[in-house]
């Protein structure tokens, strides 16, 4: 009889205890949080996390650019946009200065840390801001149909490799504007200068922040009186004064009306190689950034999620951000289109094949710099501001390229005075 | 005697002087309250905060009196704004005023249909701004845009042709979805003016012997005079306010940015909400001064005591 009771008795024990169990294993179960972050996201996030956690998501999206205003109309009323929100790399600065945004040093562990190097954009005064949950830096997206119609057999290593190519894919008929270049007055347009200032083998500002970019032999003088060579020679469409990046990739690029986009996005990859969303798939692949000296330099434009200070929900918000940046996430994540920002993921789904052109980014993520290695300063947004408005100018024609630098030097110095 | 009767009189039925204000102060309340709570206060906390610095990356909010109005003076930036919007107001007031009055002349004339025809005027104003300015910015669209189709297929050199490339086409071209937009207001105000314009007016003058255009000038206008300033005021106040139709046609592009995307800009992306405030308040100014001189003069002009 002894037989059958002990085991009745555990079993019950058991079946009592297992609720118990299963709070501990979600200690957060039951509660809600709200996470704002650009469009698109991939569709199971909200349900895979809150089978895991038992943590309800309620998933906001927006356009990357109507984040912002949103983000800041709220805080400034000191109310939260969300539990969990979106971190550009290029507000760092601001948003630190403003106190918005809760410190992550004390419930990030070390190992994380160190698997996200680009982490440390995020960090100002040894405040951990924003976890980077998409390795955002730039690359060179060709089209090697387009190449090889025009009879170009090597990938450009320098730009000026990257003009002959593009004169050659011009001449051959294959597209009317082979270059796709953002330079309207949007944030697009000052990346892929600061980019072309890089590939001039050149810096924005020196440790002091003092501009680097007014003497005509400089780099950055350099970068925009090559776009503006590009524009002239028929290179770049014209009408891309008033496109923004997004617009150039979506409406041009994939649609096979451009051959190279000089600032990729390497999450972009996945997307231009979808038939279901590309006339170009099967084309597309990353190559390093050509230079003018040959040797490739990039630098990163991470993004991260962080918690704001007001967030009611902090313990449930501090659950997502680690579940979203873990290394088994960010390798399922990356199919829509989200390069892991560890190391460890990243080189683990290179080496099962699973990353479009995944040699050239992993090549390249070695070389990524951080365009402000002092941090990003607070006044990052205005001077952003003051070189895509100079640069939209000067490429419609209404400045000069000296009178483009300056005006770019003069934003910069009014930026900082603020 | 009679006053106190009458006194008497009032205070026995339970109403008079008392009774009366009172009823008058409730019944103004709900628009007093509404007004105070959402016009008056947020205005004065405008002007206060204006003469504070108030900027989140900065720790509290000193007073600074002018600095942020004296500021203006040395922002080049935002001289080319204003040159802009004063361009904006100044095309699109007489175009809106011109154009306005003659459309509403028109449909004047019309004896049957007329509220179809209105109905199909008001559209574009009905819509909001940003939907206009969208359709418009297909209709310019340097590749398959409607307005370069029209031209080429007259024979004319605009293949591709990027409106937006140079100033003076680009600042006509967002002022014609603005006037496309708010021209319908015009045309309903003025409409309205000149079908209170009694016909035997138009008989005399006809027995006088004038011809159309005598009567459409000596007659209809000096009796819609006061309807145009109402016109002319909503057009101008509309044209210190145009944010959708530049920011949506040609972004934060420096050409065509009007002061209001600068106030955008500073406020929400720089972070300079007091600067943002002062800039508010100029404009509001500027704007309400240039619309009373079209008041006072028309009043002046058309009062009959």
């Amino acid at each position: 009889m002894h037989k059958f009771i002990l085991p009745l008795l555990a079993s019950a024990a058991l079946v009592i205890a297992m609720p118990a169990f299963g709070q501990d294993a979600k200690p957060l179960a039951g509660q809600s949080i709200t996470v704002l972050m650009p469009s698109p996201q991939g569709p199971n996030i909200a349900e895979d996390f809150e089978a895991e956690t038992g943590i309800h998501v309620d998933l906001q999206t927006l356009s990357w650019d109507d984040i912002r205003p949103k983000l800041v109309t709220a805080l400034v009323a000191g109310t939260a946009p969300a539990d969990v929100t979106e971190f550009d790399w290029s507000w760092t600065g601001q948003f630190s200065a403003a106190g918005w945004y809760m410190p992550l040093n004390d419930v990030i562990d070390a190992d994380t840390l160190e698997d996200i190097g680009v982490a440390k954009i995020f960090t100002v005064d040894g405040k951990l801001l924003g976890i980077p949950y998409t390795n955002d830096f730039r690359v060179m997206l060709v089209n090697k149909k387009h190449f090889a119609d025009a009879g170009v057999a090597n990938m450009p290593k320098t730009l000026n490799d990257l003009v002959a190519a593009a004169k050659a894919i011009k001449e051959k008929g294959v597209t009317e504007y082979p270059i796709g270049l953002p330079v309207s007055a949007t944030e697009g347009a000052s990346t892929s200068w600061y980019l072309l200032t890089k590939a001039f083998g050149g810096e924005l500002f020196d440790k002091d922040f003092n501009p680097l970019f007014l003497q005509p032999d400089s780099a950055g003088y350099k970068a925009l009186a090559f776009e503006l060579m590009l524009l002239k020679d028929g290179l770049v469409d014209p009408a891309s004064t008033g496109l923004k990046d997004s617009q150039i990739n979506e409406s041009m690029f994939s649609q096979g009306l451009t051959s190279i986009m000089i600032s990729g996005e390497p999450g972009r990859l996945g997307q231009m190689n979808d038939p279901k969303q590309s006339k170009v798939a099967g084309q597309v692949e990353a190559i390093l950034v050509p230079t003018e000296s040959g040797e490739t330099r990039s630098f990163g434009l991470p993004e991260a999620l962080a918690i704001p200070n007001v967030s009611e929900n902090k313990e449930a918000a501090v659950a997502f951000v680690k579940w979203f940046t873990s290394r088994e996430f960010q390798k399922k994540n990356a199919v829509n289109g989200f390069l892991p920002t560890r190391t460890s993921a990243l080189s683990e789904l290179n080496e099962a094949g699973k990353l479009n052109s995944g040699d050239a980014l992993v090549a390249q993520s070695k070389t990524v710099e951080a365009l402000f290695p002092q941090g990003t300063p607070p006044w990052y947004p205005q001077f952003s501001s003051g070189v895509n408005t100079a640069i939209n100018s000067a490429a419609k024609g209404q400045m000069t390229v000296d009178q483009a630098m300056e005006a770019i030097a003069t934003a910069a110095k009014q930026a900082m005075a603020q | 005697m009679s006053v106190v009767a009458s006194g008497n009189v009032a205070n026995k039925r339970g109403v008079g002087f008392n009774a009366d204000t009172t009823l008058g102060l409730l019944l103004v309340s709900p628009i007093v309250i509404t007004m105070v709570a959402l016009v008056f206060y947020p205005m004065g906390r405008t002007v206060w905060d204006s003469l504070h610095r108030v900027n989140p990356m900065q720790v509290g909010t000193p007073f600074v009196g002018l600095e942020n109005y004296s500021r203006m003076l040395s922002d080049a930036q935002l001289a080319t704004t204003w040159g802009n919007t004063l361009t904006y107001v100044v095309l699109a007031v007489l175009a809106e005023i011109i154009l306005g009055v003659l459309a509403a002349a028109l449909i004047n004339q019309i004896k049957t249909g007329r509220q179809w025809v209105l109905a199909a005027v008001i559209l574009p104003w009905a819509l909001p701004g940003v939907v206009n300015s969208v359709i418009w910015l297909w209709i310019y669209q340097p590749g398959a845009g409607l307005l370069n189709g029209i031209l080429v297929a007259l024979g004319l050199p605009f293949e591709n042709h990027v409106w937006f490339n140079d100033r003076t086409s680009a600042i006509i071209a967002v002022t014609v979805v603005h006037v496309w937009r708010m021209m319908p207001l015009t045309i309903v105000i003025v409409l309205a003016a000149m079908q209170g314009i009694p016909a035997h007016l138009y008989e005399a003058a006809r027995i006088d012997g004038a011809t159309r255009v005598q009567m459409f000038g000596l007659v209809t206008l000096p009796l819609v005079r006061s309807a145009i300033a109402v016109a002319m005021t909503n057009a101008t106040v509309n044209a210190f306010n145009l944010f959708d139709e530049a920011w949506v046609l040609a972004g934060a592009s420096l050409e065509t940015r009007p002061v209001l995307v600068q106030i955008y800009l500073e406020t929400f992306q720089n972070l300079r909400f007091s600067y943002g405030m002062a800039l508010s308040v100029v404009v509001t100014l500027v704007s309400l001064l240039i619309s009373l001189v079209y008041v006072l003069r028309v009043y002046r002009n058309t009062r009959f005591d």
